[in-house]
């Protein structure tokens, strides 16, 4: 930094200064843009994709992904990632279903099931906190620990669940003439606003993910705090896990494969820069949104499902890419 | 008047070296004190020392007058003694009043929660700034955007904000151009009128004679000289930092 601080402004250092000051907000306006001509699309293309009936579908579709994309982005925004939320869906979707099947009251199922969760996340934030070992190591490892778990549990078979419960309305349910996931999904968007932009907590996570040093000599509590997002993600895919059980009312240890990428793929679509500092939770909501409308407005206009995939990483690839290229740059001035 | 800080016979040793060796010293509050000398003459580990980010091997430390050890830089903020870091410890993506108050948020609790007092922040921010003179447009703009200087005066800002009454500043204006660092040489000047205290160590003699109040040289571990600035002259300091004085010589015979 000594050698930045002493050189003179050029127009490369204005440049980004601007980007420094429109960065956000751009990319805030780029994705919203995005999402609407995608609406627009597939609006001209079809009948049915502007219909209530079909819009309410499709955010009871993206609820699970948005619910996690939102505690995902707290855990990008310290510098960090979890891969292995698909695998805590798949895990708490099995357990679910096999402790239902066991009698167990459903309010105390959905207890102990987001308790499983948040454990999950807490035994790998701490392998990330306070052992040091990157965040991409470990969530790898219990991406494929915890799918092998809910595997063995099953036995790879699908666990029914009864419907007509309090469980299945999480799923299927509706209120205020919403689906109940989506208002899960809304929720869940609110509280991440207010707590990432409103409270000290969130101002310490994007100190964290900015300078992480300066952060713990100002006396943050920076273990502490980077192992909490984990318990935030591994929580929040815990209820997109019983959200999911509920909406197909069977429980599988295949559930949401490749859950993790369409997650992260909304986080960093929305505009949150992976090398930590700088989230944002609207982008977020966009992003996940945006990634939920191609995928329904591909099936609508009767594309193969396989043409799905590769949209969908394309998208992810061009918006990775435009981040990286807009903030390695920022980063590099560190 | 008891001084703010009174240092007696600080020693430090690393492994068989030694870094320092029995420097006695007075910080009074009000006053900006130089410290100067050589690479390797130990002006950094004597702040490290005041700041508590390492222990001495030996000798005291008061503050006004009461012996203290500092386990931690936490320990010595609570004292009042701020260190501002060569390598700025500010947070590029925060804006500059969430800089200001990281780790020490206003805050008020509603339902059980701490919820960020925003406008109470800024209102203190826009004080403190105003108080320096610090040339700081927007405070709500981030840290990352802005030139040496400004950051100067955020870490400045803050480290008042904390009650600090000694504030020490190892080459703060080592990395800054001409413009810039008369800026950071008028915030010393600010925080010396505000009854602070400032500890300085600079390389730049001209700048040590535009503020500092009073001038200690530290060579091989010792302090060997001290003087007023009124009483002294940039060559006989250049002599006591090379070696070249009658006093230096002095001292390097009895080490
Ligand atoms: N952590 C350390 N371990 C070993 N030696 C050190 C350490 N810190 C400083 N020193 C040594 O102590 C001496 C004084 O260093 P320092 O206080 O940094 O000098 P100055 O700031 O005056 O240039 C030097 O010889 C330096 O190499
Ligand atoms: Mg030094």
């Amino acid at each position: 930094m000594s050698h930045e601080l002493s050189m003179p402004r050029t127009p490369r250092t204005n440049a980004l200064r601007l980007i420094d000051h429109l960065g956000p907000q751009a990319q805030i306006l780029a994705i919203a843009l995005f999402f609407i001509a995608c609406c627009l699309v597939f609006t001209f293309m079809t009948d049915v994709f502007a219909t209530t009936g079909n819009v309410l579908n499709l955010l009871r579709q993206a609820a699970p992904n948005l619910i996690v994309a939102i505690a995902m982005t707290f855990v990008i925004t310290t510098g960090g990632i979890d891969l292995s939320v698909g695998s805590i869906v798949a895990l708490t979707n099995a357990l679910a279903a096999i402790l239902l099947q066991q009698g167990l009251p459903w309010p105390l199922t959905i207890l102990a099931i987001l308790l499983v969760g948040g454990l999950v996340g807490l035994i790998q934030g701490w392998f990330i906190a306070y052992q040091g070992i990157p965040a991409f190591i470990v969530t790898l490892a219990g991406l494929s620990i915890l799918r092998g778990v809910a595997l063995l549990m099953t036995q790879g078979f699908s666990i029914p669940i009864a419907s007509g419960t309090g469980f299945t309305a999480l799923g299927r349910g509706w209120f205020l003439g919403m689906p109940a996931p989506a208002i899960l999904a809304i929720l869940a968007a609110l509280a991440g606003l207010i707590t990432l932009s409103r409270t000290v907590y969130g101002r310490h996570i994007v100190a964290i993910g900015a300078n992480s040093e300066a952060a713990r000599r100002t006396g943050i509590p920076t273990r502490r705090l980077t192992a909490s997002v984990y318990v935030m993600s591994g929580t929040a895919a815990a209820l997109a896990g019983i959200v999911i059980a509920a909406r197909l009312g069977s429980g599988s240890s295949n559930a949401a494969v490749g859950f993790e990428l369409d997650v992260i793929a909304a986080v960093v679509l929305g505009g949150t820069a992976l090398i930590g500092g700088r989230g944002t939770i609207v982008g977020t909501l966009l992003g996940a949104l945006t990634i939920a409308c191609i995928g329904n407005g591909l099936i609508l206009i009767h594309i193969s499902p396989f043409f799905t995939q590769i949209v969908t990483g394309a998208v992810i690839l061009i918006a990775i890419w435009l981040n990286t290229r807009l903030f390695s740059k920022l980063g590099r001035r560190r | 008047m008891t001084p703010f800080v009174q240092a007696r016979g600080i020693g430090k040793s690393f492994g068989g070296l030694k870094a320092l060796d029995g420097v006695d010293l007075d910080i009074h509050q009000g006053e900006v004190l130089a410290l100067l000398g050589d690479n390797g003459a130990g002006k950094s580990t004597f702040v490290k020392i005041l700041a508590g980010a390492q222990p001495q091997s030996r000798g005291e430390i008061r503050i006004e007058g009461r012996p203290v050890a500092f386990a931690s830089p936490h320990d010595a903020a609570r004292a009042g003694i701020a260190t501002i870091y060569q390598e700025l410890a500010l947070s590029e993506n925060l804006n500059v009043v969430e800089n200001v108050f990281l780790g020490r948020e206003v805050v008020r609790r509603v339902l059980g929660f701490p919820w960020l007092r925003r406008r109470a922040m800024r209102q203190r921010v826009d004080t403190l700034l105003r108080e320096l003179d610090a040339h700081i447009p927007d405070p709500l703009a981030r840290v990352g955007g802005m030139s040496g200087g400004q950051r100067q005066a955020v870490a400045i800002a803050r480290a008042l904000d904390q009650g600090g009454r000694l504030v020490i500043m190892d080459e703060p204006t080592a990395a800054l151009a001409v413009a810039e660092t008369r800026k950071v040489l008028k915030l010393v000047r600010q925080l010396a009128a505000r009854n602070c205290a400032v500890i300085l160590i600079s390389h730049n003699i001209g700048d040590v004679f535009e503020v500092a109040d009073r001038m200690a040289v530290f060579r091989r571990g010792r302090k060997i000289a001290e003087r007023q600035r009124a009483a002294t002259t940039p060559d006989e300091i250049v002599a006591l930092i090379t070696g070249a004085h009658p006093d230096a010589r002095t001292a390097d015979l009895a080490a």
